[in-house]
């Protein structure tokens, strides 16, 4: 929950939302045992910068514990959208909104909404990796040091965890003290990926976070969405669409700020429904 | 906009299916011709033919194959491209069939030929795989939906001949070698018209999305036994 308990006394929250899991899971995905209700809910949510409304209108429900792909060509509004459900572009003094996010049935965009508590949950990984210059170790135990851990022992079993997975522990075990910024671009961003998870989210959006890296560092980015699918409901947004069918359980497609259309993944590429999507996802965009 | 070249190879792709279905066709009539005129010239021309369409059915599959590893196509593109390859085989098969005709050519005679009415169900079945293959070339659902319905047809016509022939053993001067012969050719022209309803279901996926196949195997199999009881 997102608010304190004074705040959410006096505030009315809707409940979460019911699950419409058949609709975007395909039967052969449908493997997570306990998610599938609605984590993330759009109702008419816009987002403007000053006059100019670049996401339009969308509802949508984001499904826990499931992975959700993003597409649709640049300046579409997808990043935007995604950087909205940690509330990222409260940075940008002329971006505003309008509707509901709801995060767990509370608003995102709520008067008692913590934004502190949001981006603990809601973690984020970026394009390009961007780890402190500071020791792996400190690299992770950073987050949970903000949120009141100073115990030694404690933080070296969060940064254990979180490391393993992340996948990284065996890369890194040996050399915690070691500056970050030496570690390669890979694994640079699976040690974000490790500093998200350190403050235990249960969200985790990733903004084109392998177009950086090689395909050997992609792969293994791409297997650990795999391997945290289950566990953490996953955002990701993507250039490239074959990453987008590996990866994810879901797809939403974005064009000129509007939800065009959202699907299984399995649904999507093989059998869009809008003119719209297909002619994205097959190149025949004029 | 002119087409990318991916979709050009799409384009090229399926020209290159509807190319080898006229060679399977024109083989098959063949078969139907040199069977009625026990014509053995051209029997060992169908057989040669025969190897050719193997050979280019070998080749479409590999560079459809290709086509899906490299390009990675989704949406339409994808059931375009499995589409040929499914039909591809289906052409490959209904080319066999053909051989298979010949192969009883020595069996039969023109009488018993024209006292079956092969000629007419095999008209009929080429006529079946011609409209199968003007459907994906039009994407049109309906004209698939049409070829599937005709399949009811040849059965008929397959199931008189088993009839018939069953009734001609019971028979003292029954030739039973001639008339397992006319069985299988009966048998061969019916698989065809099979092989044309597939290609036509596989038109309707290629369309829809949807994958037909099987979904009204209940009510034929349930058809079937209430015309077998009645029979």
């Amino acid at each position: 929950m997102l608010m304190t308990a004074d705040a959410r006394e006096s505030s009315q929250s809707a409940p979460a939302q019911k699950a419409t899991r058949d609709m975007y899971i395909p039967p052969a995905r449908k493997k997570v045992t306990d998610g599938g209700t609605a984590h993330i809910s759009a109702k008419e949510f816009s987002i403007y910068y000053g006059e100019f409304e670049a996401v339009k209108k969308v509802n949508t429900d984001i499904l826990s514990k499931y992975v959700t792909a993003i597409i649709g060509p640049s300046g579409c509004g997808k990043s935007t959208f995604l950087r909205a459900i940690n509330r990222m572009n409260d940075l940008i003094p002329s971006c505003h909104t309008t509707g509901a996010l709801l995060f767990d049935g509370d608003d995102i965009y709520g008067k008692f909404t913590d934004e502190v508590l949001l981006r603990k949950k809601v973690g984020m990984v970026f394009q390009k990796p961007n780890p402190f210059p500071k020791s792996i170790f400190d690299n992770i135990a950073y987050g949970p040091r903000l949120h009141g851990v100073n115990d030694k022992k404690k933080l070296m079993e969060i940064v254990e965890r979180s490391l393993r997975k992340a996948a990284i522990w065996d890369e890194v075990c040996d050399r915690l003290d070691k500056n970050a910024l030496g570690l390669s671009g890979g694994q640079q961003q699976r040690l974000c990926v490790a500093r998200t998870l350190a403050v235990e989210p249960e969200v985790l959006l990733l903004d084109e976070p392998t177009s950086a890296l090689d395909p050997k560092a992609t792969a293994k980015i791409e297997d650990l969405i795999q391997e945290l699918r289950g566990s953490y409901t996953i955002m990701i947004v993507t250039h490239n669409m074959q990453q987008a069918s590996r990866v994810s359980d879901s797809t939403m497609f974005f064009y000129e700020g509007v939800l065009v259309e959202q699907a299984s993944t399995a649904q999507l590429f093989t059998n869009p429904k809008d003119p719209i999507t297909e002619d994205y996802i097959t190149g025949r965009f004029s | 906009m002119s087409e990318r070249p991916v979709h050009e190879l799409i384009k090229e792709l399926s020209g290159v299916l509807v190319q080898l279905s006229d060679k399977v066709l024109q083989n098959f009539f063949e078969s139907l011709r040199a069977m009625k005129h026990q014509d053995t010239e051209s029997a060992r021309k169908i057989r040669m033919v025969d190897d050719e369409i193997d050979m280019e059915e070998v080749d479409l599959e590999e560079r459809c194959l290709a086509f899906l590893a490299l390009q990675q196509p989704v949406a339409k593109d994808l059931r375009t491209i499995v589409t040929i390859i499914k039909i591809n085989d289906d052409l490959e098969r209904i080319g066999d069939l053909a051989v298979h005709i010949i192969d009883r050519m020595p069996e039969v005679n023109a009488q018993m030929l024209e006292s079956f009415e092969f000629e007419t169900m095999g008209m009929q079945a080429g006529d079946m795989v011609k409209k199968s293959i003007q459907a994906f070339v039009d994407k049109d659902r309906a004209q698939a939906e049409e070829v599937c319905a005709l399949d009811e047809e040849i059965d008929v016509m397959h199931r008189l001949v088993f009839k018939k022939v069953t009734k001609l053993m019971k028979t003292e001067d029954a030739d039973i070698d001639e008339l397992i012969a006319a069985l299988s050719i009966s048998r061969y022209i019916e698989r065809m018209a099979d092989h044309a309803a597939m290609i036509a279901r596989e038109v309707i996926y290629l369309v829809t999305g949807e994958i037909v196949r099987h979904k009204g195997d209940f009510y034929e199999n349930l058809l079937d036994s209430l015309k077998n009881e009645r029979d």
